[in-house]
């Protein structure tokens, strides 16, 4: 919403996997937190992301377009190195848990969140983060973005304090990035590897799905994400091992010639009608 | 107690000096124009008032308070609204949307919810007559439009105080004129006051204004009221580059 492309958000996501991982593995011994121990595991997750997008807001929020986004990549790398090279959290050697998930819940109840809550939870996820994005969209917050994105410094003679505001979105994102990884990646596999969760190919994957559809939309990266799945599962059956190379020349193909995505495309279409309220 | 008042502000820019050693005082309800020729340091003034650029030297004052350091963004709520001198326009927002922008981060800004402040934005959006492109996104309109809806986005700040950068460049002589009414009428029903940059459109000035400061390279040239200044021969010299008999 914001404009901003942050090339570092699956390092968001790969700081909440290890919450999620350290949380079991380190209060495992606690006997009686039950499914408390998944819950704390997620606020966890929450609250690392948020120390890192502090972190990282502080000083990359102060560039602007794509300045930002190349700040950003480095995160993501520097953070992957960090842990391995600092041998934080185990290092490279990562966290295995999925023995301290029978411990903790039982062979039977772990294996039941790994294959089928895991999904749940992403589920419950992506609808939260549609509902206050939704929220963010018709509240001030949401203007106050908008006015960023297309002019910071009329925005600023407007009255907006366009630092916090970006904070406010980046942290959202984070947090939301953070949960995403404690629950699609830490609950389902139980395990974390550093090069895995850390994969640059994620977030790469992730702006193309909100390029296709329409950024700063709420059904832009569903449509976005559906065209991008489907596109991607049929050129692997019909030029294997060439999708890469023939998604690059798309992506460019849009950022010219469609830059608001299918959703922008049709919000522009349909504004002024009654059918507005529903495009968003 | 003077509503804005600049001592001795002075801007820089590396060698150039944009602003030079400029004080200038404006009271409750006042209407001035700033004349000038083009790269006279008149947006560069606004921009320090409006806190986009810290003056080197200098003190802003409004309402007697310092804002001299104070952050744009602080300012808005104060009672300072402005307009561009080229549009700035939230262009895929529509005008609604852009005007409400204004409402909700102005002086009102903390008490009025996304609702009230669309609903100020229709009344002003009337109040400069956009009401048919109410829902056109706001990159669409044409450059007078856009500028109307600068007006009008300022306007739903509820200043005290209204910077407008070159609100007449490109009208023709009838938009001027109207404008110019719309202007006095505002400044009456808005109860603000309003300082309006003029470059050369010496109609509007002599219209409008009950006073003008001149600006020449940066400083301060004549401030007087409206008829002296404007049959001063130094201003009619740097305005068509010779006096009389020459």
């Amino acid at each position: 919403m914001t404009g901003y492309v942050d090339f570092g958000y699956v390092a968001f996501m790969g700081v909440g996997t290890y919450g999620m991982a350290l949380g079991i593995t380190r209060l495992v011994h606690f006997k009686g937190l039950g499914i408390g121990l998944i819950i704390i595991g997620l606020c966890l997750a929450m609250v690392m992301s948020t120390l890192l997008a502090l972190a990282v807001g502080a000083v990359a929020l102060r560039l602007r377009g794509a300045y930002f986004a190349i700040a950003t990549i480095g995160v993501n790398e520097g953070f992957r190195y960090l842990i391995e090279g600092a041998k934080i959290w185990n290092g490279s050697e990562g966290i295995i848990f999925m023995g301290q998930m029978n411990e903790a819940f039982g062979d039977e109840v772990a294996s039941a969140l790994s294959t089928f809550w895991a999904d749940v939870l992403v589920v419950i996820i992506a609808a939260l983060a549609a509902f206050v994005t939704l929220h963010y969209m018709r509240s001030k917050i949401g203007y106050a973005l908008t006015a960023l994105r297309e002019d910071e410094d009329a925005a600023k003679v407007m009255g907006i304090n366009v630092t916090k505001f970006k904070i406010i979105a980046f942290i959202t994102s984070a947090i939301f990035a953070g949960l995403l990884g404690a629950a699609a990646w830490a609950i389902k596999t139980p395990y974390v590897f550093p090069p895995e969760v850390f994969e640059i190919h994620y977030t790469v994957e992730a702006i193309i799905i909100v390029l296709l559809g329409g950024a700063g939309t709420l059904l832009g990266p569903v449509v976005g994400g559906l065209i991008y799945g489907i596109s991607k599962y049929f050129l692997a059956i019909i030029l294997p091992g060439f999708q890469l190379l023939i998604f690059a020349p798309i992506i460019i193909i849009i950022i010219v010639l469609f830059p608001e995505g299918t959703i922008g495309m049709l919000k522009n279409r349909v504004r002024g009608t009654a059918l507005e309220r529903y495009i968003v | 107690m003077s509503l804005l008042r600049l001592e001795n502000i002075t801007k820089r820019f590396g060698g150039l000096v944009a602003v030079d050693d400029v004080s200038l005082e404006i009271q409750e309800g006042e209407l001035i124009a700033i004349v000038g020729p083009n790269g006279a340091g008149k947006t560069t003034l606004f921009n320090i008032i409006s806190g986009v650029f810290l003056p080197e030297e200098g003190r802003v004052f409004f309402q007697d308070k310092d804002i001299t350091e104070l952050p744009a963004y602080k300012r808005a709520p104060l009672g300072l609204g402005r307009t561009f001198q080229i549009p700035r326009p939230f262009s895929s927002a529509s005008v609604r949307e852009n005007v409400a922008i204004g409402a909700m981060f102005g002086t009102l800004a903390g008490k009025v919810t996304v609702d009230e402040s669309l609903e100020i934005a229709d009344h002003y959006i009337d109040l400069v007559g956009l009401q048919d492109h109410r829902n056109k996104a706001a990159g669409t309109l044409t450059p007078v439009e856009k500028k109307l809806m600068e007006i009008a986005r300022a306007l739903a700040m509820k200043p005290k105080l209204l910077l407008m950068d070159e609100a007449m460049a490109g009208m023709n002589p009838k938009d001027i004129d109207e404008m110019v009414q719309f202007l006095l009428r505002l400044k009456e029903e808005e109860k603000m006051s309003i300082i309006a940059m003029v470059e050369h459109i010496m109609r509007a000035v002599a219209g409008l204004a009950e006073r003008v400061m001149v600006m020449h390279q940066g400083a301060k040239f004549v401030d007087a009221p409206t008829k002296e200044a404007l049959s001063d021969p130094k201003v009619v010299e740097v305005y068509l580059g010779h006096s009389k008999g020459e």
